[in-house]
C-alpha cells in the first residue's frame, strides 16, 4: 500500500492574498508563499526558492505594475499533479521587462532571478492586469 | 514589515587605510523596504570621503534584486574613484544567501568574502 501523500487544492487550503502594493508589506507576500511552499511539501531550499521568487514577482508589481481599486496586488496558489503555482496579478499595462541579460538593470535581474530558481515562469498579459504565473515542483 | 538593520561600525584598527575605510553591516531581511536605505547609507560614506566600503552581510537572512542592485551601483560609483573599491562580507555558514549571489552571477561585479579579516587583507594586498 502506498504511504505517499497526495496534497490537492482542497487540501493546501490556502486562500487568495490581497497585499497593499507597499514594499513594507514584501515580508507578508514571503511569508505567504513559504507557507504554500511548506504546506505543499517542498524542501527546505526549495520553500526558500519558492519565496525568494514570489518576492521578485511582487516587488515587479510594486515597482512597475499598478494595484487593484484598493491598491492591492492579488496572489492566489494552486496545485496539480506535483506542482506548486502561485499567481501574482497586478492591474497595469505591462510595458515590457529590461533586457534578462542586462546584469546591471534591476528589473532584468529580478526576472532573470525568477526564471534560474523556479521551474516554469509564464507571464500572462491581459487587458488591464499582468499576471505572473510562478511554478515549482517537488521532487 | 520585515526587520532589517543597516548600520556604521567603528574605525576598523589596524586598517593601513584608515578613515578610507569604512565597513557597514546589514541584516535582518534586506528587500525593497531596505535596499533605498542601503543605498543611500553607502552613498553617504562615499561622499564624505571614504574610499573603500565592507559591507557585512553576515547577519542578512534574504537578500532581493533591488538590495544586488543597490550594493552593484555602489559598487560601480566607487570603482570609479580613484583606487575605490567595495567588498561583500558573508560567511560559508550563510549558504542561503551566497546561493542567491550565485544565482544572480554577482561574482564578476563585486568581491565576496568570507569575513571582515580577510575583506581587510584583500584591502591590503590592493592597498
Amino acid at each position: 500500500m502506498s504511504t505517499a501523500v497526495e496534497h490537492t487544492d482542497a487540501e493546501l487550503a490556502i486562500g487568495d492574498l490581497r497585499l497593499p502594493a507597499q514594499p513594507a508589506k514584501l515580508n507578508l507576500a514571503r511569508e505567504y508563499a513559504h507557507h504554500a511552499a511548506v504546506a505543499f511539501g517542498l524542501d527546505a531550499d526549495r520553500c526558500y526558492e519558492f519565496a525568494f521568487a514570489v518576492n521578485e514577482a511582487v516587488t515587479n508589481a510594486i515597482r512597475h505594475g499598478r494595484p487593484d481599486a484598493h491598491g492591492d496586488i492579488h496572489l492566489s496558489v494552486s496545485a496539480e499533479d506535483d506542482r506548486l503555482t502561485l499567481s501574482v496579478r497586478d492591474y497595469g499595462t505591462f510595458s515590457g521587462y529590461a533586457p534578462i541579460g542586462a546584469i546591471d538593470a534591476d528589473r532584468g535581474r529580478g526576472f532573470m532571478l525568477m526564471t534560474r530558481v523556479m521551474d516554469a515562469v509564464q507571464l500572462c498579459i491581459g487587458a488591464g492586469s499582468t499576471t505572473v504565473r510562478l511554478s515549482k515542483a517537488r521532487l | 514589515m520585515g526587520f532589517f538593520y543597516i548600520g556604521d561600525e567603528a574605525a576598523v584598527e589596524g586598517a593601513s587605510h584608515g578613515a578610507d575605510v569604512a565597513v557597514i553591516v546589514a541584516g535582518g531581511e534586506l528587500d525593497f523596504a531596505a535596499s533605498p536605505q542601503i543605498r543611500e547609507r553607502l552613498g553617504e560614506r562615499i561622499e564624505a570621503g571614504v574610499r573603500h566600503l565592507i559591507v557585512d552581510l553576515s547577519g542578512a537572512t534574504f537578500i532581493d534584486s533591488t538590495a544586488i542592485g543597490a550594493l552593484v551601483a555602489m559598487a560601480t560609483q566607487v570603482d570609479e574613484l580613484d583606487g575605490g573599491s567595495l567588498l561583500v562580507v558573508c560567511p560559508d555558514e550563510n549558504r542561503r544567501l551566497l546561493r542567491i549571489f550565485e544565482i544572480a552571477g554577482i561574482e564578476s561585479l563585486i568581491a565576496v568574502h568570507s569575513s571582515r579579516a580577510e575583506a581587510m587583507r584583500e584591502l591590503a594586498v590592493a592597498g
